[in-house]
């Protein structure tokens, strides 16, 4: 009597851990698949709320849309960043590699490393006495430059597209 | 359904599969059909919802399926070892309860940010090196088969390298995370293959260096092959240059042979594991008895296993037919008694938690957390891969255990906190991914 229990038992066991490991492989592979659906340009939803942070970081197809009339940072290599993604630049930043608004994982760059801050209607370049400067297409920045569109800018191995529209 | 509840739900079949295993063990120990088997689904389902509540209250969006999956594993150590001895498995749940302990207290304290690890890095370095020598100490060391792995303490023995493992990875994710842009600039292309530049190769040679002091200090190829492949992952994770690897796994495989051939303990671990039915070696001491007896269990187990408690582990007369059976050869024992199929659930277990490990690492926002989840699950892979290896007789047995299910204080103590970083992690990446 206690033999077919013994078996039964144990086929239960197999069959409970199949069931369970088939539920979880199966939730890893729709992450897997919604993952690819978001990043796919075309699928994916504008928000319809502008971010409330100036600096916030969001995928420039995003903001292809709506972010028509401010100012961005469009990130070209960026260590640890998405090619493409940018920043919005409505109020003044600082980038470098603390606690600043565009923060920076690049060990060239300062703490505080350059600022971008708004003129009227232009945006304005500096280099904050960084270590090892900041360059504007290439040529490093001495005191406070106006950014134009298609502008590089670079911080050690960051690279960055100034963009305007 | 949100990702708590699906945790909670997750849980429901790892409890179901304590039931149902310790009632297989019953009837084959016992004659009868008690439902103290029941009891201990039930506690044990106490233990892990207490643990998912900590989970719930501090770390709401942390990944769902990684505590369920451990909580399987842990069953299936509990099942397997109560069959082996009541008493040990009693020690067993003690450990399981203080692992749990650990792993609350770890996300307790670190919860609001990891990466305050960063600014310990050169001390926690330094704890991982003495924890991993601590076997060499005269008096304390604890020489098991010619491998230097554990410690002795009077009532507590413990394998420091269990602890050590953590504790190397933290240093490497934060180290890396600073070196890494300095080891790809400079690299040149030579006949179709990036090499590094001469002079940066100098923290993989170091780490290599250390690696093989290893092999000689504690003896051990297992443990020195996971902490150098764990390396050589994040490595690769950090730089995104194949050419590491390739000249990290050369270097490697040079220096297990040059010591395989000159130090006599390798060298026999290595003539156990290519001849183990010699019968010479079968019967020296520290030979290959123990590798020999694990496939003869494995191939007793066949396609469906023999059952719960059938596998012979003792001679009628108490002289050890599967030797280690609860530690480094728990793998042949669940083979004998489930089979390939339940063998090969327990890979496929291992296998999602890594799943899971890297989904976590690709998830994280800053290079630390990356380089930090990716190390971790890199580790905690290899160490199965090392000891399954071994046992099945891939690669040379070593005297690493087997994730979550081994009988072992420091080995689930040591994985509880790994498990606990690794949802830290995942937490703060998941709630970034979501909050913009």
């Amino acid at each position: 009597m206690v033999e077919p229990a013994s078996v039964a038992l144990k086929f239960a066991f197999l069959a409970i851990l199949y069931l369970f490991l088939l539920w979880v492989a199966r939730s890893a592979l729709k992450d897997l698949r919604r993952e690819t659906v978001v990043a796919g340009p075309s699928a994916t939803p504008r928000s319809p709320v502008p971010p409330p942070d100036a600096t916030g970081l969001h995928s420039a197809a995003q903001g292809v849309g709506m972010g028509g009339d401010s100012p961005r940072l469009v990130i070209t290599s960026v260590p640890g960043h998405q090619p493409g993604a940018a920043y919005d630049l409505t109020g003044d930043c600082t980038l470098g590699r603390g606690d600043v608004e565009i923060h920076l994982e690049d060990p060239f760059a300062s703490g505080r490393h350059a600022r971008l801050t708004r003129q009227g209607s232009v945006i304005v370049l500096e280099d904050l006495g960084s270590t090892n400067g900041t360059y504007l297409n290439e040529e490093p920045v001495q005191g406070p430059q106006p950014l134009h569109p298609g502008d590089r800018i670079r911080i050690g191995d960051s690279i960055f597209t100034f963009e305007d529209s | 359904m949100s990702a708590r509840n699906r945790e909670l739900l997750a849980l429901i079949p790892a409890s179901l599969l304590v039931t149902v295993g310790f009632a297989a063990v019953f009837i084959q120990e016992d004659d009868l059909i008690s439902d103290a088997s029941l009891t201990y689904g039930g506690v044990f389902l106490g233990l892990c919802f207490v643990a998912h509540l900590i989970i719930r209250f501090t770390l709401p969006d942390a990944d769902p399926y990684l505590f369920p999956l451990v909580a399987l594993l842990a069953c299936f150590g509990l099942v397997m070892i109560y069959r082996i001895d009541e008493t040990l498995a009693r020690e067993q749940a003690q450990w399981f309860v203080i692992g749990l302990i650990v792993f609350a207290a770890t996300i307790l304290l670190l919860r609001r940010d990891y990466r305050v690890l960063e600014r310990y890095r050169y001390t926690i370095a330094l704890l991982g090196i003495v924890l991993l020598l601590l076997p060499r100490v005269p008096g304390i060391g604890a020489q098991v088969n010619g491998a230097y792995l554990g410690i002795d303490l009077g009532p507590i023995a413990f394998q420091p390298a269990e602890l050590a493992k953590i504790c190397i990875i933290v240093f490497l994710a934060s180290y890396l995370r600073d070196t890494r842009q300095m080891l790809v600039q400079g690299a040149r292309r030579f006949a179709g293959i990036t090499f590094p530049p001469l002079k940066h190769l100098g923290p993989l040679l170091v780490v290599w260096g250390a690696a093989m002091v290893l092999l000689v200090f504690i003896r051990d190829l297992g443990s020195s092959l996971m902490f150098f492949g764990a390396f050589l992952a994040i490595l690769y994770v950090a730089t995104d240059r194949a050419s590491f690897v390739v000249i990290g796994f050369s270097m490697f495989a040079f220096g297990a042979w040059f010591f395989a051939s000159t130090v006599g303990h390798v060298a026999d671990r290595i003539d156990a594991w290519q001849h183990p039915f010699d019968d010479e070696l079968y019967d020296q001491v520290g030979g290959s008895y123990q590798i020999a007896q694990s496939l003869f269990a494995q191939a007793d187990g066949g396609v469906a296993g023999a059952g719960f408690g059938q596998a012979l582990i003792e001679t009628p007369g108490g002289g050890p037919i599967l030797p280690a059976a609860q530690t480094d050869l728990i793998y042949a024992l669940i083979t004998n008694e489930l089979g390939l199929a339940g063998a090969c659930g327990v890979l496929v277990v291992y296998l999602l938690i890594t799943e899971r490990g890297m989904r976590i690492a690709m998830l994280a926002q800053d290079s630390f957390s990356t380089l930090l989840a990716a190390g971790l699950s890199a580790v905690f892979a290899l160490q199965v891969f090392v000891i399954v290896g071994g046992v099945v007789k891939l690669i040379p047995l070593t005297g690493v255990t087997l994730p979550f299910i081994s009988y072992g204080g420091s080995s689930i103590v040591a994985n509880f906190l790994l498990v606990a970083l690794l949802l830290l992690i995942s937490d703060r990446a998941r709630r970034e991914a979501v909050g913009g």
